[in-house]
C-alpha cells in the first residue's frame, strides 16, 4: 500500500543527511496526467514528491548523468550520495549500472517503491481527453481510481496499464537501501509472447513490418536519451571519425541505428520500456529489445540487472555456448 | 539471356586459422566462386558485429565471419566471444526480417582448405538465392 | 609540410602464378587511378632483390610514405616487405598486402572474374594503407632472475641449468625437502638406476649452488607483473626449527612423544614418523621440521612438563615462537614444475583398495621395495605378527588412466614401464613368487623400453590381456576376477597381493598456480602449453614456462629434457636482457573511456586494467593496456561499446573503409 506520508518523511530525512547531495523522485508534471522527475535538494522540497500509477519515468537514468564539473584548486570533488526512488524495473537499471561500473555502490542511496503497474499515457489521454488541471491517480486492487476536476472515475486496470507492465516479473525493487512499503505480486509470467508472435511470421512479413517502423524513425534519439543503459559520453553511433552511421534518416541509416542500439543493449536492457514510451513515432522498440532479452535469458541463462556481483553479459562466454548456426 | 545475379560477399577471416585455411585452399589450387572478398583480422574476436550491419549497408549481399574452432583460438578465448556476439547478431537480423543466409559464421582451421571451398561455395549460393540485398542498402548519391 | 599519403602499389606477376589468371596490366592501370596513388609498378617477382630494390628506390625518389604490395599472402611475405620498407627508410608498418595469389589467381578459373576481384582487393588495400600509422616495437628489460615453482627433478634440473648460466634462481618447494616423487622411487626403468643415487647429487648441488636461493617448506603466495618484471611473494612456513642451528642429529625425533605414531607421507602412509621429522634420510636441506598438525605442543599448547624434543636438542635449535616469513623479490621469468599426484585408487571401489590391506598402489610398493622404506626393502604385507611375504602377486595396469568413468581419458605414459620394473623387482626379491600383469596394452615406446619389457617376460612375469572387473576376498586370498581376452577365458585368479598401477593426475591444488599466473588447463586438466608441437614448454603467458609432469605425464628422461627446454627458453629472455613487445597492440582513448571494465574481463592475457586518473579534479577510472602483455587479438575492441579501445593497424576507422570498398565495388 502506497504511503505518501512515509515516503515524504523518508525523503526529508534522506535529503537532510550530510552525505546525500540530492534526491530524485517524481512530482506532478506540467499539466494533467504528466509527471516530471523532481530533484529534491532540501527537505522543504520533499512535499511535492508523489508516487502514483502515472510515475512511469525511470529515474535511474539520471544517476549516470551527474555532472563531473572541474574541481576548483584546493577543493575536493563532491562525493556525496545521490538518493533515487525506484520502482522494480528501475532498480534493475541501478543494479545493471553497478555491474557495469557506471556508478559506485557507495554513491547511490536507493529508495525502493514496490509498484503495481504504471499506466500507458496515450490510453489514459484517450479515455480522459483534454484534462489540464492536476490530477490524483491511485491503485485500488484491479482498478485505477482517477480523481479529476469533474469527479472520481474508476477504470479497470487492464484498460489503461502500460503494455510492459503486463509482462513484468520484478515489481519489487531487486536492491534497495530502504523499501517504503510491502511487496506486491508480479503480473507477468516471463513468456515473451509478443516476441514469439513476431518470430512466427515469415521473413517478408517481418521486414515489411520493421521497414515500415524504421522508416518513420526521425532519429530524435529520445530512446537513447531516456535509456538508463545508454550513457556513453560520446555515442559511437554519433562519431564522425570513424563514421559508422550517417545522419540521414532514411531506411538504411535508421535500420542500422536501431539494430546497432539493440545489439549494444543485448544482455543489458532491463526491459523498463521507457524507450517505447518516449518514441514520438511509436516504434515498438520493446519488441526488438525483448527479443534479445529473451535470447539472452533462454540461450545463456542470464538476466541483467539482478545480481550486482555478476559479470556483465557482453564480457562473458561459456565453453559450451550454442553454435548451431555455425557452418 | 539474362545474366545471373552475381552476389557480393564480404568475409572477415582470422589470421591464424581461417585466413591460413583459405591460403591452403589456394596452395592446393582448389577452385571456388569469385564472389567473396576477404578482410583479414588477427582474431574472430576482433570482428565487431556492427561490421555486419555496415557491410550490408555498403552493398554486401552476404557476410561471413570465420575463425578458429572453439578451444583452438590462437588467443585462447577470442572466438568464444565471437560466437556469442554473432549468435545474437544473427538472431537480431533474422528477427527484423533479413533473409536467413545473408549472415554466416564458420569455423575453418588452418588445415581445412577443402572446407574453406565448401564454406565459400555455400555462402555464395545462399546469397545468390536471397538475391540482391536492398532492405537497408545505403544508396550512394552520384554528385 | 605535406602529410598527404603517397602510395606506391606494386603488382607482382609471381612468375606466371598470378599473371596466368590475373591481367596484371589491367590491375596496374586500375590502381594508378586510385586516390593518393603516386606510383604503380608491376614486376615478375616483387620479393626478389631487384623487386625490393624497385620499392626502396621509389620510397627514396618518389617520397612514398605508404606501400601496397599486391602479390602472395601476407602470411608468406609480410615480414619480407616490412624489412624492405625499413631498409628504404620508411616505417615498416606503412605496408598493406593485397593477396591476389592464394585467394585469387590460384582459386578462380575465369580470367575476367579473377582480374575484377584482384582490382577489388587492391582497392581495399589502398583504402586501408592510406589510414595506417607508423608503429614502433618497444622493449622492456628483463630482470636477470628466475622463479622456479617446485623442486622435483624438473625444477632441480631447470634450476641447475639456469644457475650454471650465471643467473639467479629462486627455487621454491612446498614440502620440507627437495626431490619430489623421484626421491620416493627405488629403481628407475629401464636401466634400473637407483633413483636416489642419481637424484641426490643434484639435490645437493641445488642446495649449495651460489646462484640458487632454495626455499623449502615455502609456498608462492602471489605473483604480479609481466614478462621480465614479475613481483613474487613467497611465504616461508615456520618449521619451528632454527635451520642455522639444527645439525640433523635426529635426537628430537627419537625422543618425541609421538615417535613412530604419525603416518609418513614420504612412505605413502605405510610407515610412521615422529611429529618432528626429516621426510627421508637423504632429505635436502637436512633440517628437521615440526608437523604443526600433529605436534602436541602446537595443537594442545603443552607437551608434558616440557617438550621432549627441546630437551633432547643439544644445539637448542627448536623454537616454538618461530613465525612464517614473507620473502618478496623480482624475477624476469617463471618456470612451473609442480609435478603430479597419483590417482586415488579409492575411486575404483571395485578393486577394494580401501578394504583390503593387500591391495596397494604402485607407489606404495615402490616404498616397500626401497631400502629406505618402512620395511627396509623387504616386501612384507601387513603389520607386526600378521605380516607375510606374498607368493602370488598380480599387477593391474591402467588404474585411473584411459578411463572415462573416473574422468581420465588419457594414458599416463609411465605405468606400463613402472609395472614392468616393479614386477622385475618383485621377481628379484622374491624368487618363489609368481607374478602376473593384467593389461589392456603394453606401451614400451622409449629407448630401451621394449628390450626391458622383453627381459621382464623372459624372467617369468606373465602378461595376461584383460581388464579385471573386481577384486574380492575368498578365505585368506584375494580373487581377481578377469577375462583373459586372448583366449576368451574367464578367470578367478587367487592372489596374495594386488598392485594397482595407478596413473598420474594433475595436482589437486593445480588451481592455485592457475590463479597466480593466468595459466590454462588442457582437457586432461594438466597445464596447457602454448602450442602442442611447436611450443611445448611455453604458456600463453609470456615469460612463464612449464617443465615436467605439471604439463602432462612423462617419465624421468622426458622430464629432464623438458626441464632443460624450459631453462633454455627462460635463458633466451634472461641472457638477452630485453624482450620485444609487439607493435599491433591495443590502446585506450582515455577521453572517451568510461571505465566499465568490459575489456578488462575480456582480455585473455590480463593485459588491461582499470586505473584511476585525475580529470580536472575528479578521480575517474579508465582502462589502460599493458603494452608488454597485449598480444594484439582485438577481442577488447569488439567488446567496447564506446569504441574507446582500438587496436593499432586494425582500428575501426581502418577497417570500415575496407568494408566500404568491398561492399560498393561490384
Amino acid at each position: 500500500m502506497v504511503d505518501l506520508e512515509k515516503m515524504r518523511t523518508i525523503a526529508k530525512e534522506t535529503v537532510s543527511r550530510d552525505d546525500v547531495r540530492y534526491l530524485i523522485g517524481w512530482r506532478q508534471g506540467t499539466y494533467g496526467f504528466r509527471v516530471s522527475p523532481h530533484f529534491v535538494e532540501g527537505p522543504d522540497e520533499a512535499d511535492k514528491l508523489i508516487f502514483s500509477p502515472l510515475c512511469s519515468n525511470n529515474l535511474a537514468t539520471y544517476l549516470t548523468l551527474t555532472e563531473k564539473l572541474p574541481v576548483p584548486r584546493g577543493e575536493q570533488p563532491d562525493s556525496r550520495k545521490i538518493a533515487v526512488m525506484v520502482k522494480g524495473c528501475d532498480s534493475r537499471a541501478v543494479v545493471q549500472q553497478l555491474i557495469e561500473k557506471g556508478i559506485e555502490r557507495d554513491r547511490v542511496f536507493v529508495i525502493g517503491c514496490p509498484c503495481e503497474g504504471v499506466l500507458d499515457l496515450k490510453k489514459v489521454e484517450e479515455k480522459f481527453p483534454g484534462v489540464l488541471s492536476p490530477v490524483q491517480v491511485e491503485w485500488s486492487g484491479d482498478k485505477i481510481i482517477f480523481t479529476l476536476a469533474d469527479g472520481v472515475k474508476e477504470v479497470p486496470k487492464g484498460e489503461v496499464l502500460a503494455k510492459k507492465c503486463l509482462s513484468c516479473r520484478y515489481p519489487n525493487p531487486v536492491m534497495s537501501d530502504i523499501t517504503l512499503w510491502d511487496e506486491v505480486k508480479p503480473l507477468g509470467d516471463g513468456k515473451y509472447e509478443d516476441v514469439k508472435e513476431m518470430e512466427e511470421k515469415n521473413p517478408q512479413e517481418r521486414w515489411s513490418f520493421w521497414k515500415d517502423k524504421f522508416s518513420s524513425c526521425i532519429r530524435c534519439y529520445s530512446c537513447r536519451n531516456v535509456c538508463p543503459m545508454c550513457y556513453c559520453d560520446d555515442c559511437v553511433l554519433d562519431r564522425l571519425n570513424p563514421q559508422w552511421i550517417n545522419r540521414s534518416s532514411n531506411i538504411s541509416e535508421n535500420s542500422a541505428f536501431q539494430l546497432a542500439r539493440a545489439f549494444h543493449l543485448a544482455g543489458r536492457c532491463i526491459e523498463c520500456g521507457e524507450c517505447e514510451r518516449v518514441c514520438p513515432v511509436d516504434i515498438p522498440l520493446m519488441a526488438i529489445n525483448r527479443k534479445l532479452a529473451k535470447e539472452v535469458r533462454e540461450q545463456y541463462e542470464f538476466e541483467p540487472g539482478l545480481d550486482p556481483e555478476s559479470k556483465p553479459f557482453q564480457s562473458s562466454y561459456r565453453p559450451n555456448d550454442k553454435e548451431d548456426f555455425i557452418l | 539471356m539474362s545474366e545471373q545475379f552475381q552476389p557480393n560477399v564480404v568475409a572477415f577471416l582470422c589470421n591464424w586459422c581461417s585466413y591460413a585455411g583459405a591460403d591452403l585452399a589456394g596452395t592446393s589450387r582448389i577452385k571456388y566462386p569469385h564472389n567473396l572478398n576477404v578482410i583479414r583480422v588477427m582474431c574472430s574476436g576482433r570482428v565487431n558485429p556492427l561490421f555486419v550491419i555496415n557491410a550490408l549497408q555498403q552493398g554486401a549481399d552476404g557476410v561471413l565471419v570465420s575463425g578458429c574452432h572453439p578451444g583452438d583460438c590462437h588467443y585462447m578465448e577470442g572466438n568464444f566471444y565471437a560466437r556469442r556476439r554473432f549468435s545474437l547478431m544473427n538472431e537480431l537480423l533474422e528477427y527484423v526480417g533479413v533473409e536467413p543466409g545473408r549472415f554466416n559464421m564458420s569455423w575453418v582451421s588452418a588445415s581445412e582448405g577443402a572446407k574453406w571451398k565448401d564454406v565459400v561455395a555455400g555462402v555464395v549460393e545462399k546469397a545468390k538465392e536471397a538475391g540482391p540485398f536492398d532492405q537497408f542498402r545505403r544508396n550512394k548519391i552520384n554528385w | 609540410m605535406n602529410n598527404k599519403p603517397k602510395i606506391g602499389v606494386y603488382v607482382c606477376h609471381c612468375g606466371v602464378n598470378i599473371s596466368k589468371m590475373v591481367d596484371i596490366e589491367a590491375v596496374t592501370e586500375f590502381a594508378s587511378h586510385l586516390p593518393n596513388v603516386k606510383v604503380v609498378r608491376n614486376y615478375s617477382y616483387m620479393c626478389s632483390d631487384p623487386g625490393q630494390l624497385l620499392m626502396r628506390e621509389d620510397i627514396k625518389n618518389e617520397g612514398l610514405n605508404r606501400v601496397v604490395v599486391a602479390s602472395c599472402s601476407p602470411r608468406m611475405h609480410e615480414n619480407t616487405f616490412r624489412k624492405t620498407l625499413a631498409a628504404g627508410g620508411l616505417n615498416p608498418y606503412y605496408l598493406e598486402m593485397a593477396n591476389i595469389r592464394e585467394q585469387c589467381s590460384w582459386v578462380h578459373e575465369d580470367r575476367e572474374d579473377a582480374t575484377g576481384k584482384a582490382k577489388k582487393i587492391v582497392s581495399a588495400a589502398v583504402a586501408k594503407v592510406r589510414l595506417l600509422e607508423a608503429l614502433y616495437e618497444s622493449e622492456v628489460e628483463v630482470e636477470p632472475a628466475t622463479l622456479i615453482i617446485g623442486a622435483g627433478i624438473a625444477g632441480i634440473q631447470a634450476a641447475l641449468d639456469i644457475a650454471n648460466a650465471g643467473f639467479k634462481v629462486y627455487l621454491v618447494e612446498k614440502t620440507p625437502s627437495v626431490g619430489g616423487k623421484m626421491s620416493q622411487l627405488d629403481k628407475t626403468f629401464p636401466t634400473l638406476d637407483c633413483s636416489a643415487c642419481i637424484l641426490t647429487p643434484k639435490m645437493v648441488d641445488v642446495a649449495v649452488h651460489p646462484n640458487i636461493e632454495l626455499m623449502t617448506y615455502s609456498k608462492v603466495e602471489d605473483i604480479s607483473g609481466y614478462v621480465g618484471n614479475f613481483q613474487v611473494k613467497v611465504r616461508k612456513k615456520a618449521r619451528y626449527v632454527d635451520m642455522e642451528k639444527c645439525t640433523s642429529c635426529g635426537a628430537c625425533a627419537e625422543e618425541c612423544r609421538l615417535a613412530g605414531r604419525v603416518p609418513s607421507e614420504f612412505n605413502e602412509n605405510m610407515g610412521n614418523r615422529s611429529a618432528i621429522y626429516l621426510p627421508f634420510p637423504q632429505a635436502v636441506p637436512a633440517k628437521y621440521t615440526v608437523d604443526p598438525e600433529r605436534c602436541l605442543f602446537l595443537t594442545r599448547g603443552k607437551c608434558g612438563k616440557s617438550p621432549k624434543c627441546v630437551d633432547a636438542c643439544l644445539a637448542g635449535a627448536i623454537n616454538f615462537e618461530q613465525q612464517d616469513e614473507i620473502a618478496e623479490f623480482k624475477v624476469g621469468t617463471v618456470i612451473v614444475a609442480t609435478g603430479y599426484d597419483v590417482f586415488d585408487a579409492a575411486k575404483k571401489p571395485e578393486y577394494g583398495y580401501t578394504e583390503y590391506e593387500n591391495v596397494i598402489t604402485g607407489l606404495e610398493l615402490e616404498r616397500l621395495v626401497s631400502a629406505s622404506g618402512p620395511t627396509g626393502g623387504d616386501i612384507l604385507i601387513g603389520k607386526g605378527e600378521n605380516a607375510f611375504v606374498p607368493k602370488e602377486v598380480a599387477f593391474i595396469k591402467c588404474v585411473g588412466s584411459r578411463d572415462k568413468s573416473v574422468g581420465n581419458e588419457y594414458c599416463s605414459r609411465v605405468c606400463c614401464m613402472y609395472t614392468a620394473k616393479l614386477a622385475h623387482l618383485v621377481e628379484e626379491k622374491l624368487p618363489d613368487a609368481n607374478v602376473r600383469i593384467y593389461y589392456m596394452d603394453v606401451r614400451a615406446f622409449g629407448k630401451g623400453f621394449e628390450e626391458f619389457y622383453d627381459r621382464v617376460r623372459r624372467e617369468g612375469v606373465r602378461y595376461i590381456r584383460g581388464n579385471p572387473s573386481e577384486i574380492f576376498k575368498r578365505g585368506e586370498k584375494l580373487v581377481v576376477k578377469v577375462e583373459d581376452t586372448l583366449t576368451a577365458t574367464p578367470l578367478e585368479d587367487e592372489v596374495d597381493l594386488v598392485v594397482l598401477a595407478v596413473g598420474l593426475e594433475p595436482r589437486k591444488d593445480a588451481r592455485e598456480i592457475i590463479d597466480l599466473l593466468r595459466l590454462s588447463q588442457s582437457s586432461d586438466k594438466f597445464y596447457l602449453e602454448a602450442h602442442p608441437k611447436l611450443a611445448p614448454v611455453d604458456t600463453a603467458t609470456d615469460g612463464v614456462f612449464l617443465a615436467g609432469c605439471a604439463q602432462g605425464p612423462k617419465d624421468i628422461p622426458d622430464t629432464v629434457a623438458q626441464a632443460k627446454g624450459a631453462a633454455s627458453s627462460a635463458l633466451v629472455l634472461l641472457s638477452s636482457g630485453k624482450v620485444k613487445i609487439g607493435a599491433q597492440i591495443s590502446f585506450v582513448n582515455e577521453a572517451t573511456c568510461r571505465g566499465c571494465g568490459y575489456c578488462v574481463d575480456i582480455c585473455p592475457y590480463g593485459a588491461i586494467e582499470l586505473v584511476e586518473i585525475n580529470r580536472m579534479g575528479n578521480i575517474i577510472s579508465v582502462a589502460r593496456v599493458n603494452d608488454a602483455l597485449c598480444k594484439g587479438c582485438g577481442a577488447c575492441v569488439a567488446g567496447c561499446l564506446s569504441g574507446s579501445i582500438q587496436q593499432k593497424s586494425f582500428m575501426d576507422r581502418q577497417i570500415l573503409p575496407q568494408i566500404a570498398v568491398l561492399g560498393v565495388m561490384r
